[in-house]
């Protein structure tokens, strides 16, 4: 696990320990932290699959601005990763392409 | 709709300050920010931060905003968070869309206060996982604690860059390299001396050429530059790293600005287009105010300043709201001042042209500074006292204020580089940990016969225990000698730095201003690229619809002379980025191939919403209205 323990500065609050699965993988993380959080602190790199060129990519600003991050959660595919929190039992999935539209529920 | 009186689009230091001093002057306010919580670019920091006293400096980032976040709520200021400004309209209508609501709103004065955007700098397999930029890592290490990587190569020396590459390493992790492609450090002495002499090397004339990996970054290849930026045969260099931090610039985030139909003007001091603003950072369109980054890259400091310009400018204007006129005189005279401060010597030359240009004049004749002199003092005769190592004229100045016994001197003007007078100084240590630069030490040339203790601020983990016996590093980061640990003082008073004490033999004096104690396992293991060369007409400029290099290239040498032209033809920005990462390099492709100025390439126009939406939320909202 990629997770800082103790930092000379910053004290971390993390919410609670939380189980969620990336493509069928069980991994644990924190709620309230972003899904590219846990997802990073869980080794995941690669997120998707680019549109043309099937290239891996993974998170680049952060912030919700580059889209670089998006992923399949809970069946919506293009949700930025990088600023949605994570919560308990999520389903998180690699997106391949430029996801498609769901049947209305 | 909702109506407010004066709507704050981004909750940074300027956002929450124009909000603070327009609501303590009885105005209606409403902040909004995209986040989950308030601050801006502030809740990242960890390290304290330049400027005056006045604005906080000596103070550490995420501390600012909390301080600031309690201020709001005093003023009683409407605070929603996890809410994005999706366009401001030609009627002053402004859209914000939560996760699950689309909200409309009437302001009488708007302040965008967006902040800025990161710049992307593309080189072969530049998209990897891993490739990731300052801000990000930035978020992912301090606020998540998590880490980005086992071994960063840091790209950028600007502040931050240093800044980036020192939290890296009190986060626990390696850094293996500055890379700057510029022949200088762009970022203040200080932070450059604290990584330094960690041991990261600053390479100067330096970029990276291409990265490699099969489904994540596994090492980099860097190259040496001549004068004119090409790349000098026969020097690429293999790093073993996991991660590329790219600390290259930053762009002002306009597109509401834009979307609201202000006059822009592409001004290359402040990091591209901004709105045309008075000095009241008023712009073209009269209900609209700009402010901190997003009127022109520059400090937290002066944000806060030009967010309090117009916080106090939009109360003003509007007609419920009496303001004596001596007393908004006396205030506007205040921050202007204090503004001007900021923006002295080398390191505010770039606002300074900006904001003139912008005002459509030349910048004004400043007094001359006292410049430092460039050599180190040497080794004392006697005593115990503080060196100070801080050698430029930079906007700061908390080291003159914290001392009880006024031994330290800045002076009038805040750039000026600060002084000791040895002779009031009694070390009790307390300048030591205020400093953001820690580039204050202390020396007791008395300690024996032979030795002297050396103090320093320590801001890593763990702490040695007194005793302990650890390698003592020069300026450079090299080990000079053993050294044994006298003092090790942490105290509330120190926020969080502590002091570290070093007995080293009297030669060693002037040279020991850092420590180590193990020797770092050597992170760099031998790396191999599987290819000596990629072709850089396949690197990915436009990452949302993957489109390369070449094929814009393509494009161009076609007869395409605008980034509009380009976008019909390969969809580049219009992906959901909305064209944020891929517009900047597409405009310097055409300024490079066609021989004119970067600004005479007009960028998209921008139309709301601002962000991709949820159709489902959109067909909600008007099935709601339509009830
Ligand atoms: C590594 C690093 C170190 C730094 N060190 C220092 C230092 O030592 N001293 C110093 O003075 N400065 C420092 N700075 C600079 C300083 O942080 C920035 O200049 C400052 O934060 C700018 O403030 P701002 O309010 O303009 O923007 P920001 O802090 O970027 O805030 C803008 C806010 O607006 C939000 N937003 C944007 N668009 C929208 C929208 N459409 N709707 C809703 N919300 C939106 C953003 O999410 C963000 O929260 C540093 C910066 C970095 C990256
Ligand atoms: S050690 Fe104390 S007395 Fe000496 S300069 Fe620093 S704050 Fe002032
Ligand atoms: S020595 Fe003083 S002026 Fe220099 S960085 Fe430290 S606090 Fe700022
Ligand atoms: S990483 Fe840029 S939008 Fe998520």
């Amino acid at each position: 696990m990629n997770r800082i323990h103790q930092h000379p500065i910053l004290k971390f609050e993390r919410g609670r320990e939380v189980k969620f699965t990336f493509d069928g993988r069980e991994m644990t993380g924190y709620e309230g932290e972003t899904i590219a959080a846990a997802l990073t602190a869980n080794g995941v790199r690669d997120f998707r699959e680019s549109i043309k060129l099937q290239h891996p990519r993974g998170f680049f600003c952060a912030i919700g601005r580059c889209a670089n991050c998006s992923m399949v959660v809970d069946g919506v595919p293009n949700t930025k990763v990088c600023v949605i929190p994570l919560k308990g039992n999520m389903k998180i999935e690699r997106q391949h392409g430029r996801g498609a539209v769901r049947e209305r529920s | 709709m909702k109506e407010v009186e004066f709507l704050v689009i981004g909750g940074g230091p300027a956002g929450m300050c124009a909000a603070i001093e327009a609501a303590g002057r009885g105005a209606k306010v409403l902040i909004v920010d995209d986040k989950h919580k308030l601050g801006g670019q502030l809740v990242k920091q960890t390290h304290s931060f330049f400027g005056s006293r006045e604005h906080y400096a000596g103070v550490r980032g995420i501390d600012i905003a909390d301080t600031l976040i309690e201020a709001l709520d005093e003023n009683g200021v409407e605070v929603l968070t996890g809410a994005t400004a999706t366009a401001i309209y030609d009627d002053g209508t402004v859209t914000v869309a939560t996760d699950d609501e689309w909200i409309k709103i009437r302001p009488q004065r708007i302040v965008a206060a967006t902040g800025a955007f990161e710049n992307a700098l593309p080189f072969p397999n530049g998209d990897l996982p891993g490739v990731y930029g300052a801000g990000a890592v930035q978020t992912l290490m301090n606020v998540d604690g998590v880490k980005p990587g086992k071994r960063v190569l840091m790209v950028g020396a600007g502040n931050i860059g240093l800044i980036v590459a020192y939290q890296l390493r009190q986060a626990g992790i390696d850094v293996a390299a500055i890379v700057e492609a510029t022949g200088r450090v762009g970022g203040y002495y200080v932070h450059a001396s604290k990584v330094r002499r960690m041991g990261i090397p600053i390479l100067l004339n330096h970029t990276v050429k291409h990265v490699w990996g099969e489904k994540e970054v596994e090492g980099a290849v860097v190259v040496k530059l001549d004068e004119k930026f090409q790349t000098i045969p026969g020097t690429a260099r293999e790093f073993a790293v996991d991660t590329i931090c790219l600390a290259v610039g930053l762009t002002p985030l306009s597109e509401l600005l834009w979307n609201a139909g202000c006059e822009m003007r592409y001004v290359a001091e402040l990091g591209g287009y901004v709105a045309v603003h008075d000095e009241n950072l008023r712009t073209s369109r009269e209900d609209i105010f700009v402010a901190g980054d997003a009127s022109g890259i520059e400090e937290a400091s002066s944000a806060m300043i030009e967010g309090r310009i117009v916080g106090l400018n939009a109360a003003r204007s509007l007609s419920r709201i009496k303001i004596e006129e001596a007393d908004y005189e006396e205030r506007m005279a205040y921050l202007r001042e204090q503004l001007r401060q900021l923006r002295r010597g080398p390191f505010g030359e770039m606002a300074r042209t900006g904001k003139a240009i912008l005002a459509g004049d030349t910048p004004g004749e400043e007094p001359p500074i006292e410049v430092p002199p460039v050599e180190f003092e040497p080794l004392f005769d006697k005593g115990c006292r503080v060196v100070i190592e801080c050698e430029q004229n930079i906007p700061c100045n908390p080291c003159e204020d914290i001392c009880p016994r006024g031994a330290i001197t800045v002076g009038g003007d805040i750039v000026n580089y600060p002084k000791i007078d040895p002779e009031k100084c009694n070390a009790c240590g307390l300048c030591l940990t205020c400093c953001p630069g820690l580039a204050l030490f202390m020396i007791d040339v008395d300690y024996s016969d032979t030795q002297v203790e050396i103090s320093l601020p320590y801001e890593l983990l763990p702490l040695p225990e007194k005793g302990m016996e650890v390698d003592a590093m020069d300026r450079e980061g090299g080990v000079v000698c053993r050294a044994k640990v006298s003092r090790v003082m942490s105290s509330p008073k120190f926020d969080r730095t502590s002091i570290v004490s070093l007995v080293v033999d009297r030669e060693y004096g002037e040279r020991v201003r850092h420590f180590r104690i193990d020797a770092e396992p050597d992170g760099a293991t031998a790396a191999k690229s599987p290819q000596a060369e990629y072709d850089d007409g396949d690197t990915v400029i436009c990452v949302c619809e993957d489109i390369t290099r070449r094929q814009i290239e393509e494009v161009i040498d076609a007869g395409a002379e605008s980034f509009d032209e380009i976008k019909r033809q390969l969809r580049t920005g219009m992906g959901p980025c909305q064209g944020k990462t891929c517009q900047r390099l597409i405009i310097r492709m055409l300024a490079d191939k066609l021989g004119r100025p970067v600004e005479s390439f007009a960028p998209q126009t921008a139309r709301g919403p601002m962000k991709p939406l949820n159709l489902d939320l959109l067909s909600r909202v008007e099935r709601e209205e339509k009830r």
